[in-house]
């Protein structure tokens, strides 16, 4: 694992949690204060971007009662073998509930039939405090991540612990602080210590501060980490309601890559669809258009995605995916 | 063959001497004739008289043209290529969908009009065109038919 970047251990943000379950990070009472944690500080700009995959994908979901769901996955697609097949996943959701959007505790996990595991349980112990748990096992190999959040009154902290292995002391802590300083910018610090086999030295610590500018209706994030000269910046803006703008910049001086991003959301709400598009320098276009065939609850996923950073030899990917339920 | 340039030398022009230099002058313009140049070596030996640089200046200019119309084809090419494919990808589904969803508007508006009547549909007060009603008669709501259904 890279250690500047250890939120790759954190899930990616939408593709495991049904839409109706995310979680808004802000209460309601503290909208105009808590700043949001620190893992959260791109999520507005990155869910902006599509997620495109390539094949054919097939996902049905039945809802047991009002607080347990289940899914089915079909994957079929020839670039990732290795993802193709079935995953079953389960949903639970607690009776606990601080506000009308969220509900705790949410035990979430899926499976597949070589015993490939992932699971998540997010509890709120109280408005304040929340507690997050992540494990996988894949191909025998288990992993496993733990984080509390406290949520203050215009700041938030949290301790996350990551594969932490008592017998050979190897894992990584994590800690993070993020304050709101006047009504529109927010400042946090984000430090990482890593031990490991892999680790050059044996141990190493990173440090790394974010600041967060909001405005009427954007939003600007960056994230500099000095030691690695390495900054990702974010910026959001919502033009209308149907029309939502982001860009987002990437670079590391230490491994010398640059990629930069420009995505955008639109809702058709009239024909039921939602399209995301991005292109970025890479000399990759990419988009998404999800579209609902009602009357009956069906969704109708279409993936593209196109590279021509060799003009002779571009390549084309394109994905077709049903959503039932 | 030297003519001779004193005059009283003159008189010896004639006989011999006179046969022999008619021949040789004769003999000159027949190399002249045979020697059957090529109209291609002909214009090449023109350019002997342009000094070395401009000829020089002027072959490269040649060829650098004809290479630069050659890379402005073949760039115009994949240009257009990667604009019109990322095109495709990124707003091709849009408008589709935008046109799409005008339509069904469009649609509803229509059917809306022919059920209800052509009050439904305008904004204006008063604006009966005459001869749509009979005197005295309003749509009665109850006997709407169900709408056909819109695929």
């Amino acid at each position: 694992a890279n250690p500047s970047q250890p939120s790759s251990l954190t899930p990616p943000p939408s593709t495991d949690v049904p839409p109706e379950l995310k979680i808004p990070n802000v209460f309601k009472e503290e909208v105009s204060n808590n700043p949001g944690t620190f893992e959260e500080l791109h999520r507005k700009c990155k869910e902006l971007f599509p997620q495109t995959f390539e094949g054919g994908r097939f996902l049905v979901s039945k809802g047991l009662s009002s607080h347990f769901q289940v899914s089915h996955t079909l994957t079929m697609s020839q670039l990732s073998p290795q993802d193709s097949g079935y995953k079953f996943g389960a949903t639970y959701i607690g009776t606990k509930q601080y506000s009308p959007s969220e509900a705790y505790p949410v035990l979430m996990g899926d499976i597949d039939p070589s015993l490939n595991l992932n699971a998540h349980i997010i509890h709120a112990f109280s408005k304040k405090v929340r507690t997050k748990l992540q494990s996988s096992v894949q191909e025998g190999k288990f992993m496993g991540q733990g984080s509390v959040d406290y949520l203050g009154d215009d700041f938030s902290t949290t301790l996350t612990l990551g594969n932490i292995d008592l017998l050979n002391k190897t894992g990584v802590i994590v800690g993070h602080y993020l304050q709101r300083v006047t009504s529109s910018v927010a400042l946090g610090a984000e430090l990482v210590y890593q031990r490991g086999p892999r680790v050059p030295g044996g141990e190493i610590t990173v440090l790394s501060l974010a600041s967060k500018i909001t405005g009427e209706n954007w939003l600007f994030t960056a994230n500099v980490c000095p030691s690695a000269v390495a900054a990702h910046c974010c910026y959001y803006h919502k033009v209308n309601e149907q029309l939502h703008i982001g860009a987002e910049l990437e670079s590391s001086l230490m491994t010398r890559e640059s990629v930069g991003k420009g995505c955008y959301q639109l809702e058709i709400p009239g024909g039921n669809a939602m399209f995301r598009g991005s292109i970025d320098t890479n000399w990759t276009v990419e988009a998404v258009l999800e579209k609902k065939l009602m009357p009956l609850p069906f969704t109708l996923q279409l993936s593209g995605t196109a590279n021509f950073a060799n003009i002779q030899k571009s390549q084309y990917r394109f994905g077709i995916g049903l959503v039932l339920g | 063959m030297e003519i001779p340039a004193s005059g009283d030398q003159i008189m010896e022009l004639t006989g011999d001497k006179l046969k022999e230099l008619t021949n040789a002058i004769e003999d000159e313009e027949d190399d002249d004739e045979e020697l059957d140049e090529t109209l291609v070596e002909r214009l090449i030996g023109l350019t002997e008289m342009f000094p070395d640089s401009v000829r020089n200046a002027v072959c490269s200019a040649g060829s650098f043209s004809w290479k630069a119309m050659q890379w402005s084809f073949s760039f115009s090419k994949s240009a257009m290529w990667v604009a019109v494919s990322a095109g495709t990808i990124l707003v091709l589904p849009v408008m589709f969908e935008n046109e799409r969803a005008q339509m069904l508007d469009q649609q509803k508006q229509q059917e809306k009009q022919i059920l209800l009547g052509p009050h439904s549909a305008m904004s204006g007060p008063g604006m009966v065109p005459p001869g749509m009603l009979p005197p005295g008669m309003v749509p009665h709501p109850h006997q709407w038919h169900p709408p056909p259904a819109s695929s």
